[in-house]
C-alpha cells in the first residue's frame, strides 16, 4: 500500500514540467514589483499614445495660433501652449508615439543586422570574420554627429522612417560585436558538430541551433538598447538635428527650454517632455534588468 | 574477404598554430570493414579524436592531406554539401559528452528527427513521430512517448547517452564512430551502453570506429586494434593478438600500466613523462623514444616505417626487438637518487 502511494505521488512529480520560457520571466517580473510597475506603465503609456494618436490630428495641432501664445495650463489647453499657440499636452502625445516608434524602428532594424553580421561572422570564422569584422570597424570610426547633421542638411523630408535608417546605419555595430563572441564560443560546443554529422548545412545551423542558444542575450541587449534609443532620439532633436517643429517628439518639445526665458517662466512647455523621456528610460531600463536577471539562473530572484 | 567500407591511407591532418603547420594525425593508414569494430586506443593528446573529426570532416580550418575514401569514393576535400549527403545518413558519430552533444533548447523528439528530416523526405510527421518513438524503444529509454517531449536538461547523463546514439544511428549508418562514448558515464551504465553498440553491429551490420582509452572496453568490443601514441599509429592488430603479444613499447608500456587482479603489485607501471604537444613533437625517428631513454639510440630507425610482423599484425619502428623495461633496481636506486 505505502509503495502503491509512492509510486502514484513520483508519478504526479515527474509530470509537471519544470518552468521554462516565458513562465521565468513572468515569475520574474512579478516578483520585482518595480519592473512589474515599469512593465505596466509602458503597456498603459503605449497603449494610449498609440490610441489617441489615431483620433489626434497632428496637423491641426503643430497649426499656429497666433491668438493663443504661451497660454499657461488651464481649462482649454491642459499643459498650456508654446509660442506658436500649438497645444503642448497634443503635441506630448503626438511626441511620444514618434519617439517611442523611432526607438523601437531603431532597435529592431539594428537587431537584426547586427544579429545576422555577427552570427555569420563568428560562426564562419577565419576570412570571413577578418573581413566582415574590417568592415564593421570602418562603420565605427565614420563619425556619426557629422553625418547626421550633412543628412538632416540634404534630405528634404524628414519622416519617422528616414531618421530612423540614418540612426541604424551608425548603431548596429554594438550588437553585431557582441553576438559574434558569442557565436565564437557557441559554435565549438559538441552540439554544433554533433548537428554537423548529421548532415545539416551551415544556414541551418546558424538559425536553427545557435541562435535559439544565444536568444536570451539577444532579448536583453535589444531591450536595453531600446532605452539607450529613446534618449539618443531625445538628444539629436533637442540639439536640433533631429524632427523640425512640425513634427513634434519629445526631443524637439525639449529643445525648447534652450530659451532662457521659456526655461524660467514656462516650465510647462519642456517639464513634462523631460518627465516623460525620463520614465520611459527608466521604465524600460527596469524591464531589460529584470528580463537579464530571468536569463541568468545564478541572479534570479523568483 | 570482408568488404572494405573505410580506408584511410597516409592521412595528415595539420593545424596552424601561429604561422605554421603542426600535424595532429600524421601518416594515419587504416581500414574499417563491415561488420566489425576497431579499436582506437592512446593516451590523451595523441590525436583519436583529431582522427575522428577528420574522418566527420569536421574540422574547418585543418590543413587535410591523404585520402579517405568511404565506400570507394574520396571525401577529403569534397564540397560541404556532397558531405552533408554522407554526413548523418551514411556515417554517423557518437560524442564523447552527452552532456554538451545535445542542444539544450530543443525536445529530444526533434533532435532525432532532425537526422529524418534531412534525409527521409517522404517522411510525414507522423510517421517521423513514430519512427523516433522506434528508436528511443530501440535504445532502451523507457515511456518514449514522454521523453520525446522532454529537453535534454530533464534527462540524466546515461540517458542522454543514449538519445546521442539514438540520434547518430536514426538512419542506419554504415559507419559509426563513437568517440569515448563511455568515458562520461559511471560503470553499470557503460555496459548497458556498450552493449547496446554491440547489437548495433550485429543489426545493421556498419562498421564501427570505437574510440577509447580504456583496455577493458577494448577486449570486450573490438574485432581489431589500432594503437596511436602523438598522432601516428604504432601497432594495429587483431584483438587477440594485440592482447597475447604486444610488440611495440608504447602498446607493452600500456598494457604494463594496467592493474592486475591476478597479482599483487606495491606499484603501478608508469610511463614516463607525458605526451609531448604539438609543437614539440620530435619529427625525425621514433616519436616515443624520449619516453624510454635507457633502450640504445641506435634501435630507433630514422624514418620509422610500419613493418608487417605477422599477416595483418603490424608495427612501427625496430625498436620493438630491443625494448626491455627497466630493471627494477635501477628504478629505486634513481628514486633514492632524487
Amino acid at each position: 500500500m505505502e509503495a502503491n502511494s509512492a509510486n502514484v505521488e513520483l508519478q504526479s512529480k515527474t509530470v509537471t514540467k519544470t518552468p521554462s520560457g516565458f513562465s521565468v520571466v513572468w515569475r520574474e517580473i512579478v516578483r520585482d514589483k518595480l519592473a512589474l510597475l515599469s512593465l505596466i506603465f509602458l503597456v498603459g503609456i503605449s497603449a494610449f499614445v498609440y490610441g489617441t494618436a489615431i483620433v489626434l490630428d497632428q496637423e491641426e495641432i503643430v497649426k499656429v495660433d497666433l491668438f493663443a501664445i504661451y497660454e499657461a495650463p488651464g481649462e482649454e489647453y491642459i499643459l498650456g501652449t508654446d509660442y506658436g499657440g500649438r497645444d503642448i499636452f497634443g503635441q506630448l502625445i503626438i511626441g511620444t508615439r514618434n519617439s517611442l516608434s523611432i526607438a523601437i524602428l531603431v532597435t529592431v532594424m539594428t537587431g537584426f543586422i547586427g544579429v545576422v553580421f555577427g552570427l555569420v561572422a563568428g560562426f564562419f570564422g577565419g576570412h570571413i570574420d577578418n573581413i566582415m569584422m574590417r568592415v564593421l570597424d570602418f562603420f565605427n570610426v565614420l563619425p556619426f554627429m557629422m553625418i547626421v547633421i550633412v543628412f538632416v542638411a540634404i534630405v528634404p523630408k524628414y519622416s519617422v522612417w528616414t531618421f530612423s535608417l540614418i540612426m541604424t546605419a551608425f548603431l548596429w555595430m554594438g550588437i553585431a560585436r557582441l553576438i559574434r563572441s558569442r557565436a565564437l564560443q557557441e559554435k565549438e560546443l559538441d552540439y554544433i558538430h554533433a548537428a554537423k554529422t548529421l548532415g545539416t548545412s551551415n544556414i541551418k545551423i546558424i538559425f536553427k541551433h545557435v541562435l535559439p542558444n544565444i536568444s536570451s542575450l539577444v532579448i536583453v541587449t535589444m531591450t536595453l538598447n531600446l532605452a539607450a534609443n529613446i534618449g539618443l532620439e531625445s538628444g539629436l532633436s533637442f540639439l536640433g538635428f533631429g524632427f523640425p517643429e512640425s513634427t513634434p517628439s519629445l526631443g524637439t518639445l525639449l529643445s525648447y527650454a534652450t530659451n532662457p526665458q521659456t526655461l524660467e517662466y514656462r516650465w510647462w512647455i519642456w517639464v513634462p517632455a523631460s518627465v516623460m523621456i525620463l520614465l520611459l528610460m527608466l521604465a524600460v531600463n527596469n524591464v531589460g534588468t529584470a528580463l537579464r536577471r530571468a536569463t541568468d539562473a545564478r541572479q534570479r530572484r523568483g | 574477404m570482408a568488404e572494405k567500407l573505410l580506408e584511410i591511407k597516409n592521412l595528415k591532418t595539420s593545424f596552424r598554430i601561429k604561422d605554421d603547420y603542426f600535424a595532429a594525425v600524421d601518416d594515419v593508414s587504416l581500414t574499417v570493414n563491415k561488420n566489425e569494430v576497431l579499436a582506437i586506443v592512446g593516451e590523451s593528446g595523441c590525436g583519436k579524436s583529431a582522427l575522428a573529426f577528420s574522418i566527420m570532416g569536421l574540422h574547418t580550418r585543418a590543413k587535410m592531406e591523404g585520402n579517405i575514401s568511404f565506400k570507394g569514393e574520396n571525401i577529403v576535400g569534397i564540397s560541404p554539401s556532397k558531405l552533408n549527403k554522407l554526413r548523418g545518413k551514411n556515417m554517423g558519430m557518437i560524442f564523447q559528452d552527452p552532456l554538451t552533444a545535445l542542444n539544450p533548447l530543443m525536445e529530444i523528439g526533434d533532435q532525432i528527427g532532425e537526422a529524418l528530416l534531412l534525409h527521409n523526405k517522404e517522411l510525414s510527421k507522423t510517421q517521423r513521430k513514430e519512427k523516433v518513438i522506434k528508436l528511443l524503444n530501440k535504445v532502451g529509454i523507457p515511456r518514449p512517448e514522454y521523453v520525446y517531449e522532454q529537453f535534454p536538461h530533464e534527462l540524466s547523463g546515461g540517458m542522454r547517452q543514449r538519445v546521442v546514439i539514438a540520434t547518430a544511428i536514426a538512419n542506419e549508418p554504415e559507419l559509426l564512430i563513437a568517440d569515448e562514448p563511455t568515458t562520461a558515464l559511471d560503470v553499470t551504465i557503460q555496459s548497458q551502453i556498450l552493449d547496446l553498440i554491440k547489437d548495433l553491429k550485429e543489426d545493421m551490420d556498419s562498421g564501427i570506429v570505437l574510440i577509447t582509452h580504456d583496455l577493458g572496453v577494448v577486449a570486450e568490443m573490438a574485432d581489431r586494434v589500432a594503437v596511436m601514441y602523438a598522432g601516428q599509429i604504432v601497432e594495429i592488430a587483431d584483438v587477440t593478438t594485440l592482447f597475447e603479444e604486444p610488440l611495440h613499447p608504447y602498446t607493452r608500456s600500456l598494457f604494463n600500466s594496467v592493474p592486475n587482479a591476478k597479482e599483487a603489485q606495491d606499484r603501478l607501471h608508469v610511463i614516463q613523462g607525458i605526451v609531448p604537444s604539438l609543437q614539440n613533437l620530435p619529427r625525425i625517428g621514433c616519436r616515443f623514444a624520449p619516453r624510454m631513454p635507457w633502450i640504445d639510440g641506435e634501435a630507433h630507425e630514422e624514418h620509422p616505417e610500419m613493418h608487417e610482423v605477422k599477416p595483418g599484425h603490424y608495427v612501427r619502428c625496430s625498436c620493438y626487438k630491443h625494448f626491455h623495461f627497466p630493471e627494477e633496481s635501477k628504478e629505486e636506486e634513481h628514486h633514492g637518487v632524487s
